[in-house]
């Protein structure tokens, strides 16, 4: 019997999520950290009067665990480490900030010359790549917070995502003058750059099988992460994408952007599955958890949504209930929603 | 019409009262390392640790105290920037994150009643 989906909303941000990310999977399982910007206004002022609060949560239930404060303004950029012992954000009041994701204390903060939109951790935590508004890619030793970063310069307008690639040895970053490139991190230099005729919306690394998703107007494109002429296929969607990212298993993506939905693609025939309604903003971010069995949302309407990859199969919060079960007098301890439940 | 999944429960949402980070999770008791060695040291039951704990509730009790000692008394806060503001202390929250003060003297004038935020204060002094 086919089951409809039942999207979990985790409320708790009074402003938009503009990024989210899962950890990897450790002896606890795997947790999710999101951020929350401020309302779209053309005014800079207005970031600094509302606070964006980097949220930790259960990854497979949505459970708040901790909110991370401490930044002043909104937060672009939210990452965790692989053991999530470790959380980095980015934020609008021009710096970076390194956290104790166990205990929820701020260890560091790296002050940068604008805002800062991006923070990613190499794989063994000890450096942290960051990515903003004054178009330098910096990478910062964290075992010697008071050394000066190293600054790779090149691109000509601000930066929206920077990612460590190829076992660290080389940087991906996605700026607004439309361009992605690839630098070498030893020698800095810029290995390869790829233009669009729009700015890139998103970018997501997937080490295993070295794919890079990139989304571009209603363009989700899927490249080669070792060469990135090799474009192996594009997907266009119905609507304007801020966001998409492939199951770990390469089965399927999920895309969300301008009209709320979430959107399922089979990755080999690229065929549309399924659309999911639920949010009521755009949706900025989507990600597959590690173990590939949900995928969050973060959108406009300041929610975060987890939604089932196998829809129906018992999971986090979600129960598999066979048609025999709902009539039996055993099943009040179940929620059976009728209509859209909100947290 | 297809059947909705059902769920157990809705996904816990964040405490109004704390920045959350529960120390007695599993995942915070077995990761968090304390600051003082006798916590832990292979001998958890020692006599060190004995006296670690008494020493750290002597202090934390002394803390609790001299926030008591300060409610309702002009306390001066030394702020980051520069700030140097006087003001009458009402109370702490339970994280001690914010201070209720009132009567603050800011440079625009006196603010009847305000919060500051404890990770902006650098010192705060008060005379008993």
């Amino acid at each position: 019997m086919a089951m409809r989906q039942t999207p979990l909303t985790c409320s708790g941000h009074t402003r938009p999520v503009v990024d989210l990310a899962f950890s990897g999977i450790t002896p606890y399982g795997y947790f999710l950290i999101s951020a929350s910007s401020c309302k779209r206004y053309p005014c800079l002022l207005c970031c600094f009067s509302l606070d964006g609060k980097p949220m930790l949560r259960q990854g497979d239930t949505g459970d708040w665990i901790g909110t991370f404060l401490g930044h002043k303004g909104a937060v672009w950029g939210a990452t965790l480490n692989k053991e999530a012992t470790k959380a980095a954000t980015a934020a609008a009041d021009f710096t970076a900030k390194v956290w104790d994701a166990v205990t929820g204390d701020e260890t560091l903060t790296l002050a940068h010359k604008h805002i800062v939109k991006s923070v990613h951790f190499t794989q063994d935590s000890n450096h942290l790549l960051t990515g903003g508004n004054d178009k330098v890619l910096r990478i910062f030793d964290l075992s010697k917070p008071e050394a000066d970063p190293q600054e790779i310069a090149g691109h000509t307008s601000a930066i929206k995502k920077a990612l460590w690639c190829n076992n660290d040895t080389q940087i991906l970053s996605a700026a607004e003058d439309k361009t992605v490139r690839l630098w070498d991190r030893s020698s800095m230099e810029t290995v390869k750059t790829l233009a669009f005729d729009v700015a890139v919306s998103s970018m997501e690394y997937i080490a295993d099988g070295e794919i890079l998703v990139i989304t571009y107007g209603k363009t989700i494109a899927f490249y080669d992460a070792l060469d990135q002429r090799a474009k192996f296929s594009t997907v266009d969607a119905p609507t304007s994408i801020h966001s998409a990212s492939l199951h770990p298993e390469k089965d399927f993506f999920v895309a969300g952007g301008d009209d709320f939905k979430l959107y399922k693609y089979d990755y080999s025939t690229k065929e549309e599955l399924e659309s999911y309604k639920g949010h009521f903003g755009p949706v900025h971010c989507v990600r597959f958890s590690p173990d590939g069995e949900l995928y969050a949302s973060g959108s406009e309407d300041g929610t975060l949504r987890l939604w089932q990859t196998a829809v129906g199969k018992t999971y986090g919060l979600w129960k598999c209930v066979l048609p025999e079960e709902l009539v039996s007098e055993n099943s009040d301890t179940l929620y059976c929603p009728a209509t859209e439940i909100k947290a | 019409m297809k059947t909705p999944v059902s769920v157990l429960r809705l996904p816990r949402g964040p405490d109004p009262n704390s920045r959350g980070f529960d120390p007695n999770s599993a995942r915070f008791l077995a990761l968090c390392p304390t600051t003082v060695s006798a916590s832990s040291a292979a001998d958890a039951h020692g006599v060190a640790l004995r006296d670690e704990q008494r020493a750290r509730s002597l202090l934390r009790e002394r803390f609790l105290r001299s926030l008591l000692a300060m409610c309702g008394r002009p306390v001066r806060f030394s702020m980051y920037e520069k700030v140097q503001v006087e003001a009458k202390f009402g109370a702490s929250d339970i994280d001690v994150l914010n201070f209720q003060v009132s009567d603050l003297q800011t440079p625009i004038g006196v603010q009847k009643e305000a919060l500051l935020r404890c990770p902006d204060i650098i010192t705060y002094n008060f005379e008993i």
